[in-house]
C-alpha cells in the first residue's frame, strides 16, 4: 500500500515537472524525423536502383535502418533512466524533504521500491511506445517486419531497468552530482566494452573479449542491448554475413541465457543493496 | 570546546529524569549518545516528558537539539542508549504512526499543493479517503491558509509553507506532536498563532514538545523545559521551578547599616549592597513580608522593595555561557 502511495506520487512528480509532457514531445519528434529519414532513403535507393527486389538488399535495408532507430532509442531511454533515477534518494535528502515523509509510519525499502516501481514502469512505457511507434513506421515504409519485436523490446525494457537500478543504488550512497558522473561514466564504460568486445571478435582476440565480458558483468546494460539488437534483424541479412562481420554496435547472436539470468538478477542485488544502505543511513 | 560548570551550577543540576506521574511517558531517553566520525553531538541524553505536557528543548545552535528529535524519528540511529515514544521503541513504525513532526528545515515537495502534500502524508499516515476529504480543509483553515489550499507550496511564502508544515504534523491527530523551530519564519501575528494552536492542542491532551532557541516563545507555551547544551542537559523541571529557583528581592532603604544586615540577615542572604539599595537572595518569595516588616520595625524607611523575576533567558544565559567562550 505504502509502496503504491510512493509510486503514484514519484509518477505524479514526474507529471508535474513536465517531464513526461518534454519527453513525449520530444520523442515524437524523433520518430517523426526517424520516419522521414528512413522514408527519404527508401525513396532514393529505390529511384537510384529501381525498386529494391532483391530480397537480401531488402533485409539489409530494412534491418540497418531499424537498428539505427532503436539504438538511438535505446540511448535515450538509458538517459531517461539515469536522469530519472540520480537523485531518487539523494536529492530527496540534499531537499529536505524526505524528512517528514520519512517520519510517517513508512518503511524506506518501501519508499526505495515505491520509488523504483515508478521509475521502471516510466521507462518501460518509454521503450515500448517508442519502440513500438519505430517499428510500426519502418513497417508501414518499408514493409520490413522484425522478426521478434516482443522479445526485442523486453529486453531494451531490462537495460533501462538495469541502469536506473545502478542509479538508484547510486543515489542512496552519493550526492546527486557525484551519482551523475558515476553513472554516467558506467553507461559510458558499458558502451566502449561493447565496441571493443565486438572488435576482439573481429580480431578473434581473447583478451579483448574478456575485457568486454567483465564489464558486461558489472555493466549488462550494453550487452543487454545486443541481445535485444538479434531479434530485430533480418534472419536473411544475418545469414548473409561472414564471422566477425555485422554492424558494430549490434549483436549477431541471440544472448546467452547467463546474460538474460544476469539482466535480471542484476536489478534485484542492487535494489537490495540500495535498500540496505538507505536504511542504515543517517538523515 | 567543552562545558565546564561551575561547582554552583553543577549543584543546581537535578537528576536527569524526572520524577513523573505514574504511567508510561510520551518520550523517554536514557543515554541518548550521537557521535559522527570522532564528534559527539550527544552525550548521555536522559529525559522524559509526561503526557499531556508542552514541553521546551532550549539549547543553543548544535547544542544537538535536533538530533534528539531526529533519533526519536528514527531518522538517526543513536552511538549508545536508548529512546522511546509511548513506551515503543523510537522509529518504530507504530511509534511514528502516534507522531506528528514538524522538520527544522521544513522543505516540502513544492510541485505540490498545500492540499496535495497533506493528501499524500494522510495517505502515508494511514487515513482514509473519507478522512483525508473531511480532514484535509480544516486543517489548512486551522493554520491560516484556508482559500490558499489549491496553490502550489512553490508560490507560496516561507512563513506560508512553514504553515502548512503545521497542518502536515496535527492533521491526522496524532498523541504526540515533535515540532522543531515552528516559528523561525512567522512573523509576530504568525507566532501569536502557533502558541495558540499548541494551547488548543494541550487542550485536547496531546503532548507537545518544542524545540526552540526562542526563548519567549518557550516561557509563554511551555510548562516544562530541558535546557540542551553540547548534547548534555544541563537543566530540566518545571518552567516555574527553573525561573523561581534563585529569586532575589531588591530592597531599597534610607540607609544601610550592620544593625539592618544582620536583621536582613535572618530571612535572607545579603548579596551586594549598593548605596541604599540591598539585593537580597531568597529561597522563597513568600518572605518579602517579614522582610519589609523588620525594616519598618527597625525604624528605616523603606523606598522599595521588589522581587526580581529571572527571565529564562536569564537562566539560559548562565547555563550555557560556559560553552560561549
Amino acid at each position: 500500500m505504502n509502496i503504491l502511495t510512493i509510486a503514484r506520487f514519484t509518477i505524479q512528480e514526474a507529471i508535474s515537472r513536465r517531464l513526461i509532457l518534454a519527453g513525449s514531445l520530444l520523442s515524437l519528434a524523433f520518430i517523426g524525423l526517424f520516419a522521414l529519414g528512413f522514408f527519404l532513403i527508401y525513396q532514393n535507393d529505390s529511384q537510384l536502383s529501381g525498386p529494391l527486389s532483391d530480397a537480401q538488399e531488402q533485409a539489409a535495408f530494412g534491418t540497418i535502418m531499424t537498428v539505427l532507430g532503436l539504438y538511438a532509442i535505446n540511448f535515450l531511454a538509458g538517459f531517461l533512466a539515469l536522469f530519472l533515477s540520480v537523485g531518487a534518494i539523494s536529492g530527496e535528502i540534499d531537499s529536505g524533504a524526505l524528512h517528514a515523509v520519512l517520519a510517517r509510519p513508512l518503511r524506506r525499502a518501501e519508499f526505495v521500491i515505491g520509488r523504483w516501481l515508478a521509475y521502471a514502469g516510466l521507462s518501460s512505457v518509454y521503450v515500448g511506445l517508442m519502440a513500438g511507434s519505430l517499428l510500426l513506421s519502418a513497417r508501414l515504409i518499408s514493409g520490413y517486419t522484425t522478426p521478434d519485436p516482443v522479445r526485442a523490446t523486453l529486453l531494451m525494457m531490462l537495460a533501462s531497468i538495469v541502469l536506473l537500478t545502478l542509479s538508484l543504488l547510486g543515489s542512496t550512497l552519493l550526492s546527486t552530482l557525484a551519482n551523475g558522473v558515476v553513472v554516467f561514466s558506467l553507461f559510458g564504460l558499458a558502451w566502449l566494452a561493447g565496441i571493443i568486445e565486438f572488435i576482439g571478435g573481429v580480431l578473434s582476440n581473447e583478451a579483448m573479449l574478456n575485457v568486454g565480458t567483465t564489464v558486461s558483468l558489472l555493466v549488462p546494460s550494453d550487452a543487454i542491448w545486443r541481445g535485444a539488437s538479434y531479434y530485430i534483424q533480418s534472419p536473411i541479412f544475418l545469414a548473409g554475413m561472414n564471422a566477425g562481420e555485422g554492424i558494430p554496435f549490434a549483436g549477431t547472436a541471440p544472448p546467452a541465457t547467463q546474460l538474460v539470468v544476469w539482466g535480471l538478477l542484476y536489478p534485484l542485488v542492487l535494489l537490495g543493496a540500495a535498500i540496505m544502505t538507505f536504511s542504515h543511513r543517517d538523515l | 570546546m567543552s562545558l565546564t560548570l561551575s561547582a554552583e551550577q553543577a549543584g543546581r543540576i537535578e537528576p536527569l529524569v524526572a520524577v513523573l506521574p505514574v504511567g508510561v511517558p510520551a518520550i523517554e531517553t536514557v543515554g541518548l549518545r550521537k557521535a559522527y566520525r570522532g564528534s559527539v553531538v550527544l552525550h548521555d541524553l536522559s529525559l522524559s516528558v509526561a503526557p499531556g505536557e508542552v514541553f521546551g528543548f532550549l539549547g543553543p545552535n548544535g547544542a544537538g537539539k535536533t538530533t534528539t528529535v531526529k533519533i526519536l524519528m528514527g531518522l538517526v540511529r543513536p552511538t549508545a542508549g536508548t529512546a522511546s515514544i509511548f513506551g515503543l521503541p523510537a522509529g518504530d513504525r507504530e511509534a511514528r504512526r502516534r507522531v506528528g513532526y514538524l522538520p527544522e528545515n521544513f522543505r516540502f515537495h513544492d510541485w505540490l499543493t498545500g492540499a496535495g502534500l497533506l493528501d499524500f502524508h494522510g495517505r502515508l499516515a494511514g487515513l482514509s479517503a473519507e478522512e483525508r476529504r473531511s480532514r484535509i480543509p480544516d486543517a489548512i483553515a486551522r493554520v491560516g491558509l484556508a482559500g490558499r489550499g489549491d496553490e502550489r507550496i512553490r508560490t507560496y511564502s516561507k512563513g506560508m509553507t512553514q504553515r502548512i508544515g503545521l497542518a502536515q504534523a496535527i492533521f491526522h491527530r496524532p498523541d504526540l506532536v515533535l515540532l522543531d523551530e515552528p516559528t523561525s519564519a512567522l512573523d509576530p501575528v504568525g507566532r501569536r498563532e502557533v502558541r495558540d494552536l499548541i494551547h488548543s492542542l494541550r487542550d485536547d491532551g496531546i503532548t507537545v514538545v518544542l524545540n526552540s532557541h526562542l526563548l519567549s516563545e518557550v516561557e509563554l507555551v511551555c510548562d516544562r523545559v530541558a535546557i540542551i547544551d553540547h548534547g548534555r542537559v544541563v537543566r530540566s523541571g518545571p518552567l516555574a521551578d527553573l525561573l523561581g529557583a534563585t529569586t532575589t528581592i531588591r530592597v531599597t532603604v534610607d540607609r544601610v547599616d550592620c544593625e539592618l544586615r544582620t536583621a536582613l540577615n535572618r530571612y535572607a542572604d545579603v548579596l551586594a549592597v549598593e548605596d541604599a539599595t540591598v539585593t537580597l537572595g531568597v529561597s522563597d518569595v513568600e518572605v518579602a513580608p517579614l522582610i519589609a516588616d523588620a525594616v519598618v520595625r527597625g525604624g528605616y524607611q523603606l523606598y522599595g522593595l521588589a522581587p526580581v523575576h529571572r527571565s529564562l533567558e536569564d537562566v539560559f544565559m548562565d547555563l550555557v555561557e560556559g560553552g560561549e567562550e
